[in-house]
Formats: structure tokens, sequence, C-alpha cells
């Protein structure tokens, strides 16, 4: 029940993200997608080392890892509004291309979307496959619209 | 009457093994690199094997071979534009071991090669992978290592084309072999030549034990402390 609840609440919360972000000063936008990246980058550091062998698999904290990062995903997107590349690494090309910015970084939700599922499966091949397919989402990205320095 | 051809024995085996081990990995390394994800793994483990592999050959281009060692074939300005000029006026020079020219780029393609490997250990791609050095210095030289690391890379993918470049050359107009040599240590010399003085092999075996066991330290447990 109380998983339920803060399920929904979750959903809630992320539907509500983009219309906040787009009233939200360019340096909160920039603050907000950040601290969604770090955390991502956090939990999805610890699969990683779980997929390559760095640590024993444990399957509660890859649930929770997966949950986070799918959560987190989905964050960003909405906090990149015009002129939110200033002080930043992002490429002025994300605002010139929005269209194929928007699918790259659908693509990265979807893939991300599907890792609880495969934690809970347990099964070690397809829970390297699909960590692996995040982190080429993921870098699909950094290649196109994220500068190499700031 | 032709003068009779004599066989050199130019590169000693553990040179001969460094070339095409780094040659190797090299494309790994670039390969790996590019596709990202968990590649990134397989692309550490490489640049691990390379910093070994340019470590144990700057210690051999103090102690090893005559063809080998720095002192040999770094040679000084005057050296190098009198062979530059040779090459510019189409003349064909013979040389045991490195020439003037080549020297240099021998040293410029080993300091590309270390400083690509170390600032590797301390790189962070901020997805899921990180050297295993990030965790012991700041955020802020992290981030020019990483950024570093990538434009020394295509910088060393230019220097590894222009050897290819110059090697094929050399084959193209005077069809001089620079590969063979490479792979069988030895060389056809028309008249006269010296055979340079080869160390032996197990001198090479230790240095290198040595400079795996540094790396291993480097990358393994250093960072756990």
């Amino acid at each position: 029940m109380k998983k339920s609840a803060l399920a929904a609440f979750v959903v809630l919360a992320a539907a509500a993200i983009p219309t906040v972000a787009q009233q939200m000063k360019a340096e909160n936008q920039v603050k907000y997608r950040r601290a969604a990246y770090q955390l991502m980058n956090l939990n999805f550091s610890n699969l990683e080392a779980m997929a390559e062998n760095k640590k024993p698999f444990n399957k509660d904290e890859a649930a929770r890892n997966a949950e986070f990062v799918t959560l987190l995903s989905t964050v960003p997107k909405g906090f990149f509004g015009e002129g939110t590349d200033k002080d930043t690494r992002a490429k002025p090309e994300i605002w010139k291309n929005r269209p194929d910015f928007d699918a790259r970084m659908d693509k990265m939700t979807n893939e991300a979307a599907k890792l609880p599922a495969v934690v809970k499966t347990g099964d070690m091949t397809a829970f390297k496959k699909q960590v692996h397919d995040l982190g080429e989402a993921c870098k699909a990205c950094h290649d196109e619209y994220r500068a190499k320095q700031q | 009457m032709k003068p009779a051809t004599l066989t050199i024995r130019v590169w000693d085996l553990p040179t001969r093994i460094f070339h095409w081990l780094v040659a190797v990995l090299v494309v790994f390394s670039f390969a790996t690199g590019k596709i990202g994800g968990s590649w990134l793994e397989w692309h550490m483990r490489s640049g691990y094997a390379i910093l070994t592999l340019v470590l144990f050959r700057l210690a051999w281009g103090i102690v090893g071979s005559e063809t080998s060692r720095f002192a040999r074939f770094v040679r000084g300005p005057a050296a190098f534009f009198r062979y530059a000029g040779d090459i510019v006026g189409k003349r064909h020079r013979a040389v045991i071991g490195h020439n003037p020219m080549g020297g240099w780029m021998v040293l410029f393609m080993l300091v590309l090669l270390l400083t690509q490997a170390s600032s590797g250990l301390f790189a962070d791609d901020e997805i899921a992978t990180q050297g295993p050095l990030a965790v012991k210095v700041s955020n802020a030289l992290v981030a020019k290592m990483t950024a570093f690391h990538y434009y020394n890379g295509w910088t060393l993918i230019g220097a590894v084309f222009l050897h290819v470049i110059a090697i094929a050359a050399y084959w193209m107009a005077w069809r001089d072999n620079r590969v063979a040599p490479m792979w069988t240590g030895r060389r056809e010399m028309d008249g006269a030549g010296t055979q340079p003085e080869l160390r032996a092999t197990w001198i090479a075996a230790v240095i290198l034990a040595s400079s795996a066991g540094f790396v291993y330290w480097l990358v393994v447990v250093y960072p756990r402390g």
C-alpha cells in the first residue's frame, strides 16, 4: 500500500516536472538536471561495477540502484529550456536539433526503464546487456550534444 | 660488381614484440574507447597493458640493445636536417635502426602513449566508468584529464597515421621494406654495415615483469589504500 502510494506520487511528480521547469530560471534548470545526472551517475556506476564483476551482484542493492536510475532518467529532459547552455557543457546544437536531442533522451529513458525488471530476473547476461545498452544510450547524447570542455 | 649483401640483426625480439603488441592494443583501445559502454572495461585493461609496455620500452631505451637505445637514435638537429634534406632530394640512405627523423617520431609516439595511458587513469566518462586514480585527485583535475585524454587520443591516432604513411612511402619510393625487419628482426644491407650489439631477452623479461608489477600496484593496490 505504502509502496504504491509512493509510486503514484513519483509518477505525478515526474509528470509535473516539465511544467514546473518551464517557469524556472535557467540557472535552476541547470542545477536540477545536474543533480539528476549526478545521482544517476552514482547509481549507474554501482550497477556497472556489479555488471563487470568488480563487486558481487546483490539483487536488493541493484534493484534500488535500478529504480533510482529509471526515475531520475525522466528528469533532465524537462530542464533543457532555451538559454540553459550558459556556463555548461551543453552544446547550442541541442536547441537547433531539438527533435533529435529529444529522441536520444527518450531512448535513454526507455533503456533505463527496462533495468528494474531485468535486475529482478537476476539473469546476469541480460543484466550486463541492459547496463551496456543504457551506457550506450547515455553516450549517444554526450558524443553529440555535450562539449568535452566547458 | 654489386657488393655482397649482408644480413644484419637490426631489431631484438623484445623491441619487436613491444612494437606489434602496442600496434594491436592501440587499435583495440581506439575502437573500445569510441564504442564505450561496457567495452570501457576492456579499454582500461588495454590501457594498463600499454602503460606496462611503454614503461618497459623507456627502460629498454636506456639499457636495451643498441638500436633500441635513445642515446643512439635520438639525434641532434644537424643529423635531422641532413636526413630530411636527403628525403626531400629523393636520396635514399639505408640506416641500421631508426633514422634521424624516425628516431624523433619514435620518441614522440612514446610520449603520446605514456601521456595517453596516464591521463586515462584519472579519466571519468561521467556515465558509469572511472579510471582507477580518479578517486585520488580533485574533480577539477579529473575533468582536465578526461578532456586531455580525448584530444591526446586523436593526436596519437594522427601520429600513427603519419608513421604508417612514412613506412608506405619508403616502400613506394625505394622498395625499402620496413615492415619485414620489424617482424623478423633482420635486414639485408648492401655493402658495409656493423652488427649492432643486441642485449639478452631475459633482461627485457625482468624489466617487463617489474613494469607490470608497478602498473598492477598503481591501478589495483594503490587505489584501495
